[in-house]
């Protein structure tokens, strides 16, 4: 938007006492924190706000929804972490799905990256289409492939996989894991099924991410390593793997941001002992309940440990710098 | 504030309608418009295809169709809407408790004129919702939530309490996730004394406690009913809880699924037509639910869009068959005021259950 103003700035006839060219980014920084701005505010006053059973909400002054938030609504007489646990499943699941899509997608733009230019363009189109993909149809193709009846639960069954793991006992074991019902293996609901997913939906970033640095890697270190004689693996640990370190890290941090906020998978895969602060802030806004004060706290609860653990990636960034 | 200006400015308006009607006549009344919000989906273009067109044949009213997502969110939107001075939809269908709910918020619906609503007189009386100000809803169509299961897995239950028995339904069953999708009326109405139950603290807690011995027997905590539609059609779970009309629909298609009327029953929602109070036409709408209310059109649902008639079969002409495809005996009356009264504690306590807190 700056931009094309910018460009229709010469037409404009010039006023020596009125100059509009310096008020016009004035006005647009005005504009940006209004429209930026107000809405992330209303989340915070609203976060203050006082529910009215069986009816909607009022604005007030309280910290009744924070304090919900730590020790639930009947404290003192009784006391749930229900929400704690909610969040620690939102930080698990985006933890374990962040790394496990930067570690897969690291060889993956590393062999890109030896590509023809003309390959590695191919293969930069596809994974950037693939962006445009809702998380929603992501979550329907994984949710047909996890199906009894279309999906990888029928490959067990018509290869006869199901049957070898009941006559070999392994089948109780994925019943004890809830991987099974009595009569075939299950993949949802779990939480196998929904870090799979998470992972899925932001491995084309994760590599889009790792690009840039990947293709910079100088060449010649990597050639020099190896003509004194180190291994494939000593030249990954000491040579490239350091000189990435930092889009590594910083790869992981950005997509465990993204991932915390996570709603569709988690609603069709995660078990409802398993589900985390995004579904339970929809709940609250959107769902019976009408505690839209309840739900913007949870918001800002979660608003705030995102940027906590970003701080504390960039500390730890600075610190590991040379 | 500016809400009642702009209600006095709608009512103004409305008032040079009406002065323009008489000069006017012929042009107006082919202007005459209604929006109707109906649940999206199969259930709107039912509606689209076999009532609306009916309705403007009888009455010359166009009808707009507005779809709603169901009725606590559209409440949201329609809060916020109301707030906002302009509404997406004159008339909107929402379930008990959201109407209690939005007659709690206040401001929202407008009184109907019960005058131009004769035959609301036909329905049973608990379907005409009185609050403080007047009938602010009229029933539209009913519907229940039932048992149902896989025939090609498991024979129907007698009771509900077989589905607490994990020798054959270990995670196996689909059940709604929502505190108040009535699974607790299910629980009281199978192991306790009822609505009653619900009294006291106590007795809710001991409804939940039973309803987490479930817990291993639940493959599927549905939160939207496309969820538990795919997994009955792929056997992800062999029974559960689902809504009867769309049961009984896909098993007319041909999918494994059959509705049980156990001998507890099965609950028992309404949707009531609520006029929104920002909308000038309610003079249409109550011509709208006087034309649903009729017996002949509640039976016309019943067929093509199978919901329960909210009267008597007796007052319809469906026969047998038709009316147990969408209604049947014993029916749950949900507890919907403790549903709301005691909304904070209910829905927390029941996500403890869930979330083993």
């Amino acid at each position: 938007m700056s931009h094309s103003e910018s460009l229709t700035l010469p037409a404009a006839p010039p006023s020596p006492a009125f100059n509009p060219a310096r008020l016009l980014p004035a006005l647009l920084t005005a504009l940006i924190l209004l429209l930026c701005v107000t809405p992330f505010l209303l989340v915070i006053a609203i976060a203050f706000g006082q529910k009215i059973e069986g009816a909607g909400w009022e604005w007030a002054f309280t910290f009744a929804n924070f304090q919900r938030f730590f020790v639930g609504a009947g404290w003192p007489e009784d006391v749930t972490y229900l929400y704690l646990q909610r969040l620690w499943y939102s930080l698990y699941y985006a933890v374990i799905a962040s790394l496990l899509a930067v570690l897969t997608a690291f060889p993956f733009t590393l062999c890109l990256t030896r590509l023809s230019r003309r390959a590695q363009s191919r293969w930069l189109v596809f994974i950037l289409a693939s962006l445009s993909l809702s998380e929603v149809f992501v979550v329907m193709g994984w949710d047909v492939l996890f199906s009894n009846r279309s999906g990888l639960p029928m490959v067990f069954r018509e290869t006869g996989l199901t049957d070898w793991l009941k006559a070999n006992g392994l089948f109780d074991l994925l019943r004890e894991w809830g991987l099974a019902s009595p009569r075939n293996v299950k993949f949802k609901t779990s939480a196998f099924a929904t870090v799979m997913c998470m992972a899925y939906l932001v491995w084309p970033y994760a590599v889009i991410l790792l690009y840039p640095a990947l293709s910079r890697l100088d060449q010649s270190q990597i050639e020099a390593a190896r003509t004194m004689g180190a291994t494939p693996r000593q030249v990954l640990t000491t040579v490239i793997l350091p000189a990435v370190r930092l889009p590594l890290t910083g790869a992981v941090l950005l997509l465990f941001v993204f991932l915390l906020g996570t709603y569709v998978a988690v609603t069709v895969f995660a078990e409802p002992a398993k589900q985390t602060t995004a579904i339970s802030v929809y709940e609250s806004v959107r769902g019976s309940t009408l505690n839209a004060p309840f739900g913007a706290a949870q918001a800002v609860i979660l608003l705030v440990t995102a940027a906590t653990f970003l701080g504390l990636g960039q500390l730890l960034m600075l610190r590991g710098r040379p | 504030m500016s809400n009642l200006s702009r209600r006095t400015l709608l009512k103004n308006t409305a008032g040079l309608a009406a002065a323009s009607a008489v000069i006017g006549t012929p042009l107006i009344a082919q202007d005459r418009t209604l929006k109707i919000g109906s649940y999206g989906g199969y259930f709107e273009n039912s509606f689209k295809e076999h009532v609306y067109p009916a309705f403007t044949e009888a009455t010359g009213i166009a009808v707009e169709s507005v779809t709603q997502p169901n009725s606590s969110d559209w409440l949201v939107t329609m809060q916020q809407a109301t707030a906002a001075g302009s509404v997406p939809a004159d008339l909107s269908l929402y379930a008990r408790d959201t109407m209690i709910k939005a007659s709690r918020l206040g401001g929202m619906l407008a009184k109907l004129d019960m005058s131009a609503i004769p035959a609301a007189e036909g329905l049973d009386s608990y379907f005409v919702f009185e609050d403080g100000t007047g009938p602010i809803g009229v029933g539209a169509m009913s519907w229940f939530t039932a048992m149902v299961i896989n025939p090609d897995e498991v024979g129907p239950p007698a009771s509900w309490a077989e589905f607490w028995d994990s020798e054959k339904y270990e995670a196996s069953l689909g059940i709604s996730k929502l505190y108040n999708s009535h699974f607790l009326d299910i629980v009281a109405a199978t192991f306790f004394e009822g609505e009653a139950t619900f009294a006291t603290d106590e007795g809710i807690i001991a409804l939940i406690e039973k309803a987490a011995e479930l817990k291993p027997n639940v493959a599927l905590w549905w939160s939207a009913e496309s969820q538990m539609e795919q997994s009955m059609k792929n056997a992800d779970v062999i029974g559960g809880l689902y809504y009867l009309d769309v049961s009984n629909l896909m098993a007319a298609d041909g999918f494994p699924i059959q509705a049980v009327f156990p001998k507890e029953g099965n609950p028992q929602d309404y949707g009531s037509w609520c006029l929104s109070a920002l909308s000038d036409k309610g003079a249409e709408a109550a011509e709208f639910i006087n034309f649903s209310s009729d017996p002949a059109i509640q039976a016309l649902m019943s067929r093509k869009i199978g919901t329960a008639p909210l009267l008597e079969q007796s007052k319809t002409d469906l026969t047998d068959e038709e009316f147990a495809f969408v209604s049947g005996t014993p029916s749950i009356k949900p507890a919907y005021e403790a549903y709301l009264d005691k909304e904070t504690f209910m829905k927390e306590a029941w996500d403890k259950m869930l979330a083993g807190a």
